[in-house]
């Protein structure tokens, strides 16, 4: 039936309810009144095509939860069940997870203290193993959506390596604030990154003081970090939160222990402030700054523009305005349970409709290609600098808002040749550092047409339509047989459809 | 909803591209399946425009000083920039007795005495917004405090231009990301190096050609499949890669070995420098570019920004290399072209505790070309004084960022349809900054 596909029919039949709450523009290219007339036989699948439809629900989830599912997780969704594989992936440490520091035996500068850090002859060693480590437990760690929401966090908490020592504390900030919170409370993550030593140098924080406060910090506190630019703050409110944090500072490179949060009570303003209309008041000291934070964790334009922000991560770049307000109350109601937001989120029908439709960062792009070709790498070089040329260095972020979370930033013309040239590189193991065996996959002794959807399904988690497959079929044909693998390979991973996930 | 060209729109797009029924020898032999442009009789009467962002808020008082103004020396005791003083390179650069170049813009002075530069100060966006996200947005769409259209200036500038120009090196963001002034109805090119541009690997020759050809086919039969055949976006995908494999073939037979600049033009090593040199060659290759944006970042100095030297000082020196290399290596070409600089916003007269600045809300603009009646200051000037400043003590604005543009667009890029370009916007006014072509 070529009018209404696989995707349209589990739409249709099961999730018909999420139509409606869908946005507009989403809704009418799923539901278009040709596939609206065919619906009949869709109530009445059969068996073979129930399997399929399953199969291709996990492999589709999996490819958004996940940075490209491996054959064991599609296998351990099957085994127990979609809904439980979202549940125990949202509990990581559930998760054995053991064999990963095996990867990360040889670096070391991910476990250091602040002022072992600073002591490192080569500056740039912390930051090259902060990106190596990040990759390795991108790839291998079984911990998916975990991996997944560290990266979030590391987007919404943006901190840039190169400006002063921030590179040296952001391996600070990723182990102590990051990653301890990625699925815990907004209030803790909030927190941690207030009193976070790299912040207050990126945003200027630990220089401000009662005479000239800097509003850096504070204003990007109130626009990106909670209430949202739309939150309901005015200008005055951004002098008064700058006023509430100085004195929030780091220790000096000359002190005993340097590269620590700091309450410089000499520094702070002790005045009365008034911050959205609630009174501070005079004399309080550091409490200023803590009182704050609870109350901008707490407030209601938080769990909005939190929960907005997730859904547009997790399910579309037009997020959903009913799932938005589910995930916040949701987040209002467990007084910023990250966890129980993302649950509401990854089990809503909105998720499952969008399915397939999300469009891949260069990061998930990169780490994808291997963890569903099952490619080995040490990622000395490679996929670190292709990451470069597609416009997603890590960490090399400059501006505070983090990478951009929208298809058009990234499916720039730049952006599509760097992908393709990844795509032949990794396929032909052409970097010295990753090394990719496409005999593991397939049954070499079988039908190039066989070998396509063999790999299509792996790499997909589908087959082609017909005229894609062709497309591939009449390329195949044409190579010599020494390559013809690896070029069918590299055409999938640079395929539109290997673009989403 | 981000979708910005519907399969209709692009389906004309293509239709008016020139077809070619076979390839020219020299391109290779899997273009006869592409839609392939020939820039060959494209008749684009206007300007190229090079705009130059300023990511960060540059500070245009310590760029374009009004030295005359006590005020700005009261409240600038370590950031201000001494008045003009002959024989001492570290003062200002007077340029009509009240205003003075940051030291640092040497390079441009030549300029200004060519006739070839134009400042525009105390000028911006009348949004009052202090978010540095929110400001760029409202620019580069060309509409302060609007966010319902989608499309950037730019791009319905060349959507609404009198000609036809289906190169795909007709609007060039240099960079892997596109600013947002380029988003929209017509597809603009993000090129970071032209070597480096090029699809390439451990396959090779008619591999490499089948290989490429195969990609386009999957990009055409994309929609087909159920993956993805709901998803909005994919035309743009789809464009986008056609973009690409035409933009990869024309660079392949336009461009050849190391570029060499003329007249001993010698660009900045940073990826500001570089990106100007990208510039230059794609407009010496007369590949069809009309529009090239070019982003320079790091000006949001709160700490440290240093007065004739350090921090600011550094970035003004990068971006004036930049740009006079641009000037000198173009030579007659200027005739053609014309440079503008913008930021979202300027920063604020009294400096900060920690000898930086803080966000504030009048700027300065340079407007740089063979077309542009130079040598002069354009302002209104507001003052300084207290009761002259805006909001939380920012320089006003008295000249609205899009009357400079407008002018422009009128002007040098000869499209008149400023209502659509920057809708709702009905108070131009124009200042004389450039002649009309």
């Amino acid at each position: 039936m070529e009018t209404l596909n696989r995707r349209e029919l589990l739409k249709i039949s099961g999730f018909a309810g999420a139509l409606a709450a869908l946005s507009v523009c989403q809704a009418e290219n799923a539901l278009t009144p040709a596939a609206a007339a065919s619906v009949t036989p869709a109530h009445n699948p059969s068996p073979v095509a129930q399997i399929d439809d399953e199969d291709w629900l996990i492999h589709q989830t999996l490819r958004r939860i996940t940075f490209g599912p491996r054959i064991e997780e599609i296998e351990r969704a099957k085994e127990i069940g979609l809904d439980n594989f979202i549940d125990e992936q949202l509990a990581p440490k559930t998760i054995d997870d053991t064999e990963m520091g095996s990867y990360l035996s040889d670096i070391e500068s991910i476990f250091m203290s602040p002022e072992e850090l600073l002591e490192i002859e080569q500056r740039g060693q912390p930051v090259r193993e902060l990106i190596q480590t990040t990759l390795l437990r991108a790839i291998h760690s079984k911990r998916q959506l975990y991996e997944l929401m560290v990266d979030f966090w590391s987007n919404h908490f943006n901190l840039y390596v190169r400006k002063s020592f921030v590179g040296l504390l952001k391996i600070i900030d990723d182990r102590d604030v990051i990653r301890p919170h990625a699925l815990g409370n907004f209030h803790d993550i909030l927190s941690g990154s207030a009193h976070s030593p790299a912040m207050l140098v990126y945003l200027d924080n630990a220089q401000s003081n009662q005479r000239h406060p800097n509003e850096n910090y504070a204003r990007e506190l109130l626009e990106l970090h909670t209430l949202g630019v739309s939150g309901g703050y005015t200008h005055k409110d951004v002098e008064e939160v700058a006023r509430a944090l100085t004195g929030w500072s780091v220790t000096n490179p000359r002190d005993d222990k340097p590269g620590y949060f700091q309450y410089r009570s000499r520094l702070h303003d002790n005045g009365e402030k008034t911050i959205l209309g609630q009174t501070f008041p005079a004399g309080q000291g550091i409490e200023d700054g803590e009182q704050l934070l609870e109350m901008l964790a707490e407030h209601p334009s938080t769990a909005q523009y939190i929960s907005e922000k997730l859904v547009r991560r997790f399910v579309s770049d037009d997020p959903p305005v009913s799932l938005v307000s589910q995930a916040a109350e949701t987040f209002n109601s467990t007084s910023g349970n990250i966890q129980k937001v993302m649950s509401t989120i990854l089990h809503s029908e909105e998720f499952r409709a969008s399915l397939g439709s999300k469009f891949k960062r260069p990061y998930e792009y990169t780490v994808s290609a291997l963890r569903v070709t099952g490619a080995q790498t040490s990622v000395e070089r490679s996929p670190g600098s292709f990451l470069t040329q597609m416009g997603q260095p890590l960490f090399n972020w400059a501006p505070p808002n983090g990478f951009p979370d929208n298809a058009d930033a990234w499916s720039t013309t730049n952006g599509m040749l760097a992908r393709w040239n990844y795509a032949l590189s990794v396929s032909f193991n052409a970097t010295r550092d990753t090394e990719l065996n496409w005999d593991d996959l397939i049954n070499s002794t079988n039908s190039t047409s066989d070998v396509i959807s063999t790999l299509s399904n792996r790499l997909l988690g589908a087959p082609l339509s017909d005229d894609s497959h062709q497309v591939v079929l009449e390329f195949a044909n044409k190579l010599n047989p020494d390559i013809k693998i690896q070029a069918i390979g590299a055409l999938l991973i640079a395929s539109p459809q290997f673009q989403y996930r | 909803m981000t979708k910005t060209i519907t399969r209709r729109e692009f389906l004309t797009l293509g239709a008016a591209l020139p077809i070619v029924a076979a390839a020219p020898n020299n391109l290779s032999s899997w273009l006869p399946r592409l839609t392939v442009f020939s820039p060959l009789g494209v008749e684009t009467p206007g300007d190229i425009l090079v705009l130059i962002f300023q990511r960060g808020a540059m500070d245009g008082l310590s760029a374009v000083i009004p030295f005359t103004e006590s005020e700005y020396y009261n409240q600038r005791p370590t950031l201000a920039i001494p008045e003009p003083k002959m024989g001492d390179d570290l003062t200002s650069i007077d340029l009509d007795g009240s205003f003075g170049l940051h030291p640092a813009l040497r390079s441009l002075k030549d300029i200004w005495d060519d006739g070839g530069l134009a400042v525009v100060h105390a000028c911006g966006s009348p949004d009052p917004t202090h978010s540095h996200f929110d400001a760029m947005d409202y620019m580069e769409r060309g509409t302060p405090g609007e966010k319902s259209l989608t499309s950037g200036w730019l791009a319905r500038h060349l959507k609404t231009a009198a000609w036809e120009n289906g190169s795909p090196f007709r609007a060039v963001g240099i960079g892997s990301m596109l600013p947002s002034s380029l988003r929209g109805p017509v597809p603009a090119l993000a090129l970071q190096s032209i070597t480096d541009f090029h699809l390439g690997g451990r396959i090779r020759n008619h591999a490499l050609v089948d290989f490429q050809a195969a990609l386009s086919g999957l990009y055409q039969t994309a929609p087909t499949d159920e993956i993805i055949s709901t998803i909005s976006e994919i035309n743009n995908l789809s464009t986008a890669a056609d973009l690409t494999f035409n933009a990869t073939g024309m660079l392949e037979s336009a461009i050849q070995g190391e570029y060499q600049p003329s007249s001993g033009a010698l660009y900045p090593e940073s990826s500001f420098g570089q990106a100007m040199l990208q510039v230059a060659q794609l407009i010496k290759a007369d590949l069809g570019l009309e529009i090239a944006a070019v982003d320079i970042g790091g000006w949001d100095t709160h700490v440290n920004q240093g007065s004739t030297e350090g921090q600011f000082a550094d970035l003004l020196t990068d971006l004036a290399g930049g740009i006079s290399a641009l000037y000198q290596d173009l030579g007659d070409l200027n005739k053609r072209v014309t440079i503008i600089t913008m930021s979202e916003f300027g920063r604020r007269l009294s400096e900060n505790g920690n000898a930086g600045s803080d966000h504030g809300h009048g700027n300065v603009m340079f407007v740089l070309g063979g077309g542009v009646n130079g040598g002069k200051v354009y302002t209104d000037w507001p003052g300084l004084s207290s009761d002259e400043l805006y909001g939380p003590g920012d320089l006003d604005i008295t000249t609205d960022f899009r009357d400079v543009l407008g002018e422009i667009v009128q002007k040098r890029l000869l499209n008149d349809s400023l209502e659509e370009i920057f809708p709702g916007y009905t108070n131009f006014k124009t200042m004389g900054i450039v002649k009309s072509v």
